[in-house]
């Protein structure tokens, strides 16, 4: 007999013991515990909770000055002019001293690395935008819910009242 | 697509328009003229006048001219018209063309990023913060309309049966 590869059912059915006397002794089943360890795809191990590498780990100069609250569109678009300001110096650089090209190529390279970089992190702040719209729709549902709930049962009343008001008239006849 | 998805694909563009320009300056162009006592590539057909030692100066920059080539068509005028026209065109043509795709990507660029919808961290932590509360709110008055609207179910299903009982009890058999 061989063991099985499957882990075993959770135990929840211990929570049950007493349901046939008393059914509102078995308490709420309780919530499965938040994952904090490290998952593997393809190879790789990876955290659950993954934050934005910050540049130095790759290697690249931030050209952005940092701080807590960072204007992102103003570094957008200085770092936008940086860039056409340096391809039109690699044109002069090829046009005049062709050999110093390498070092202009790595300048660009830079320049689009803080990019990309400042736009991962409007990412969080997208996701905080994805859920405020979120519950603002579900709030718009919830409220329609109420009241369709609401108009329904006006409407049933009323029509009770009125078959009331029959089976009365039918009555006296 | 969402905004920062578009300005991601607003840069990859935009690098690819530099690497393209620079890329077929590269291959289009036309061979240098090493010293006077070679002949010019450009201009093969031997030419006596004086004017052909100017033009080696021109025709020295045609790999990668500036990005707004004001020289470009100066050049095209100082070539004989022997070789064949649209190479010349193309020539002058195409960088300009390129030059102007990759301002009007950089222009799009910074109208995208005038269109960001941005707000701070806090406010739209306080935002949800109040939009939870209200959700709440909404959520145990859609609940207790709920429960009212399914007990009057409850009694309507109970008066609709003692209904159909007496009809069937009252009716006289046929």
């Amino acid at each position: 007999m061989a063991a099985s590869a499957y882990p075993p059912p959770p135990q929840y059915y211990r929570l049950y013991k007493d349901y046939e006397q008393d059914p509102s002794s078995a308490p709420e089943p309780p919530p499965p515990p938040p994952i904090d360890a490290k998952y593997t795809t393809f190879n790789v191990q990876r955290k659950i909770n993954e934050l934005l590498p910050s540049l130095e780990s790759h290697n690249v100069r931030q050209l952005y000055p940092d701080g807590p609250n960072i204007d992102f569109k103003k570094e957008l678009r200085t770092l936008n002019r940086e860039l056409q300001l340096h391809i039109l110096e690699l044109a002069d650089i090829l046009v005049e001293r062709p050999s110093q090209y390498a070092r202009r190529v790595e300048d660009i390279s830079m320049i689009f690395s803080n990019l990309h970089h400042l736009l991962n992190s409007l990412r969080p702040h997208q996701a905080r935008a994805t859920l405020i719209h979120m519950l603002e729709s579900q709030i718009q549902r919830r409220k329609q819910a109420i009241e369709d709930i609401k108009q329904r049962r006006e409407e049933a009343q009323k029509l009770l009242g009125e078959s009331l008001l029959i089976l009365d008239g039918s009555q006296t006849n | 697509m969402d905004i920062i998805s578009q300005l991601q694909e607003q840069l990859n563009e935009m690098s690819m328009l530099a690497v393209n320009t620079f890329g077929t300056l590269q291959r289009d162009a036309p061979p240098d003229r090493l010293s006077t006592s070679y002949p010019d590539p450009l201009n093969p057909n031997p030419n006596p006048k004086p004017e052909e030692d100017a033009k080696p100066q021109v025709q020295g920059q045609p790999g990668a001219p500036p990005a707004q080539a004001p020289g470009a068509p100066p050049q095209a005028q100082a070539q004989p018209p022997a070789p064949p026209q649209p190479p010349a065109l193309d020539l002058a043509e195409q960088p300009k063309a390129m030059s102007h795709a990759l301002v009007l990507a950089a222009k799009k660029f910074d109208a995208l990023v005038a269109a960001l919808p941005l707000s701070s961290e806090e406010d739209q932590l306080k935002r949800i913060k109040e939009l939870q509360a209200e959700n709440e709110v909404v959520g145990l008055e859609l609940q207790k309309q709920l429960e009212a609207a399914e007990l009057e179910l409850k009694q309507v299903e109970v008066l609709f049966n003692e209904a159909t009982d007496n009809c069937i009890n009252l009716r006289k058999p046929d």
